[in-house]
């Protein structure tokens, strides 16, 4: 039998028997992506179709100045209110998406035929939480605006269409998987993330750990290559890093078809055929994750050490997500090489069931897979260190 | 056999390079039991090191059966039996699977590992926790796990550092004769100690050990000639040079 079959069935069988450590990769895991997930997006939706469809209290300053718009406004299911005290502080605070101020000449402005002065007062900096309202509020005001100007018009013997020489009409092609949803966003982000650092413990604890214990050096005096050692260490990290993985995935499945329909966007169900291709997608990442994870860890004297380089690694499949929430561009064949980056756009387009062609596969693993063979053989490197066993 | 010629190592610390080991030679004869005694600090555990490859000597050289560990280091490993001087048995393993893990490594069938884990079992006492999971054992228990763990192979070479750290009595003992059980059967036992009266009691050979250097090499006997001592205890005092770490 060889060595790394050997030392991947010892470092296995001794992970499945740590309790914390299954526990985090074949419970806490499946449990919190799928609720951090199913949670979102059915939060998301709620709040979407709350902000469209409910009635919305809008505090006006001075509308006894525009009895008729205000009267137009509460029968398109606003309801007016009283202002508070500081409009910009109550919408800084987020007390109030929206404030509308009706200015005192308005009465006067609107006999004279004057355009009459309205203000909106909101935050752009908060599109995610009050953008929908605002909007909402804005397109109320416009639809007053021509169905007024119409009148007038009309009232002047003038066809309405001459003050209207574009006439714009929207068509939206996206399709219900490719609309935009956080949730979405951030799937691939989560995937990746654990993918590549679910085998972190595992990592630690077979080589930080085994220096840690003195059980190195008792292992270094077999015959046993240094090579074939840590490949038995990579392999059994990125082996309880996929089951971990697929135990998360069928929970999410599990999540999704126990959720009821009206509470989540279906679109990101994952059905089989796709699960099994975002499995292919993150086995590089799950072999690269293992792999620099036990170089970091073999470089590091105890697990401690080991842990404080984390934060590095949480960050770095965090990158390209940033990147694209920043500049969504269009996908380019380079960045398929580029690790997270590729894994990243091929997982939304599995998403989206988008095709993915032979090429783009091919980039994608082929460039994943030989950066984790560098990293393999950073690792072996670090691992023929004499002061590896020696630390004592 | 294990020779060691001319041993040399060095460690870069922060206050300059320190010379652990400096020119260290003597021979550890088949069917013997040879003891490397001397203070802590001596350069014992260095000296050991370079003869199971786990370090490189700057300069020297270590034959095993006549095999050079410079150019095969593998073929020297597998002709070694090794208690290294940090013991590491696996916690989450039991004392059996430790054994049998050792006994893979070693390229060894399941039936042969299964045999000579039995043959083990029986010599070093260890029935009643064989099939107990490590967490737990008691220092006797882990040195006996890690004997077991190192002699699975059958080796001719047997190194061991330090065994009786730590052991109780009776253990020390029952060690003692186990270790001349290996000499019956025309092994190369080769050990490291602190303990003047432990080399004493088991040893043909002496090799005395002080600032990494080879200060006596030779039988109990030949040691008390050497100096002109009656007692070994005081023959030891004399080539050191001091009583400094001797009888901790």
């Amino acid at each position: 039998m060889s060595v790394w079959w050997t030392v991947f069935r010892k470092e296995l069988r001794d992970a499945f028997r740590d309790r914390r450590m299954v526990i985090v990769a074949f419970v806490v895991m499946p449990l919190a992506v799928p609720l951090i997930l199913a949670g979102m997006s059915a939060l998301g939706a709620r709040k979407q179709v709350e902000k469209l469809e409910a009635t919305l209290d809008l505090p006006v300053i001075g509308a006894e100045h525009a009895p008729n718009l205000a009267a137009w406004l509460a029968s398109h299911n606003l309801r007016i209110v009283a202002p508070p005290a500081d409009a910009d502080t109550a919408v800084r605070k987020q007390e109030s998406a929206v404030v509308l101020r009706i200015d005192e000449s308005f009465g006067a402005d609107w006999r004279a035929g004057q355009p009459a002065r309205v203000e909106l007062i909101f935050d752009s900096s908060r599109p995610i939480q009050s953008g929908t309202t605002i909007n909402r509020v804005r397109n109320l005001l416009e639809a007053y605006d021509r169905q007024v100007g119409a009148l007038r018009l009309v009232a002047r013997g003038v066809h309405p269409a001459v003050s209207s020489p574009l006439q714009i009409s929207a068509r939206d092609v996206a399709t219900p998987e490719s609309r935009f949803d956080l949730a979405k966003q951030l799937l691939p982000y989560l995937m990746l993330l654990l993918a590549f650092i679910g085998g972190m413990q595992v990592a630690i604890d077979s080589t930080a750990g085994e220096r840690e214990r003195h059980s190195l050096e008792p292992l270094l005096t077999t015959p046993a290559s240094r090579e074939a050692i840590i490949s038995g260490k990579i392999l059994a990290t990125a082996a309880f890093t996929l089951l971990s993985l697929v135990a998360t995935l069928f929970a999410y499945r599990l999540a999704f078809a126990l959720m009821p329909s009206e509470h989540v966007d279906l679109s990101l169900d994952l059905p089989l055929p796709a699960l099994a291709r975002l499995l292919v997608v993150i086995l590089p990442i799950v072999m690269l994750g293992a792999t620099l994870l036990t170089a970091l860890a073999a470089f590091a004297r105890s697990h401690r050490e080991a842990q404080g380089y984390l934060p590095l690694l949480i960050f770095l499949p965090m990158i390209p997500t940033l990147f694209l929430m920043v500049a969504p561009v269009k996908t380019q064949p380079w960045m398929l090489a580029v690790p997270f980056l590729g894994q990243n756009q091929l997982i939304l387009r599995i998403l989206r069931a988008e095709p993915v062609s032979a090429a783009e596969w091919a980039i994608s693993l082929g460039s994943a897979f030989l950066l984790a063979g560098i990293a393999w053989l950073v690792a072996a490197r670090l691992y023929h260190r004499e002061e590896l066993a020696a630390s004592s | 056999m294990i020779e060691a010629e001319n041993l040399r190592k060095s460690f870069r610390s922060r206050r300059g390079e320190i010379r652990a080991v400096d020119g260290v030679s003597f021979r550890a004869l088949d069917g013997q039991i040879t003891g490397l005694l001397g203070p802590n600090g001596a350069g014992k555990t260095t000296t050991l090191r370079m003869l199971y490859t786990l370090m490189r000597p700057d300069e020297g050289r270590v034959l095993v059966d006549g095999i050079d560990a410079a150019h095969r280091p593998a073929d020297v490993r597998s002709r070694l039996g090794v208690l290294p001087d940090a013991r590491g048995i696996y916690k989450r393993l039991t004392a059996r699977e430790n054994v049998e893990y050792f006994g893979r490594l070693q390229g060894l069938a399941p039936a042969l590992i299964a045999e000579r884990t039995a043959r083990l079992v029986a010599a070093l006492d260890m029935d009643d926790f064989i099939d107990r999971r490590a967490e737990g054992f008691s220092q006797g228990q882990r040195t006996k796990t890690a004997i077991a763990r190192a002699l699975v192979h059958d080796p001719r070479n047997v190194l061991l550092d330090e065994p009786a750290n730590g052991l109780d009595v009776m253990t020390t003992r029952s060690l003692r004769q186990f270790l001349q059980g290996l000499k019956a059967q025309g092994r190369c036992v080769l050990f490291s100690s602190h303990i003047m009266p432990e080399v004493a009691q088991l040893c043909d050979r002496i090799v005395v050990i002080a600032h990494g250097h080879v200060v006596a090499n030779g039988t109990p006997d030949e040691i008390r000639a050497l100096t002109g001592m009656a007692s070994l205890e005081d023959a030891f005092v004399k080539v050191i040079g001091s009583e400094e770490g001797l009888f901790g």
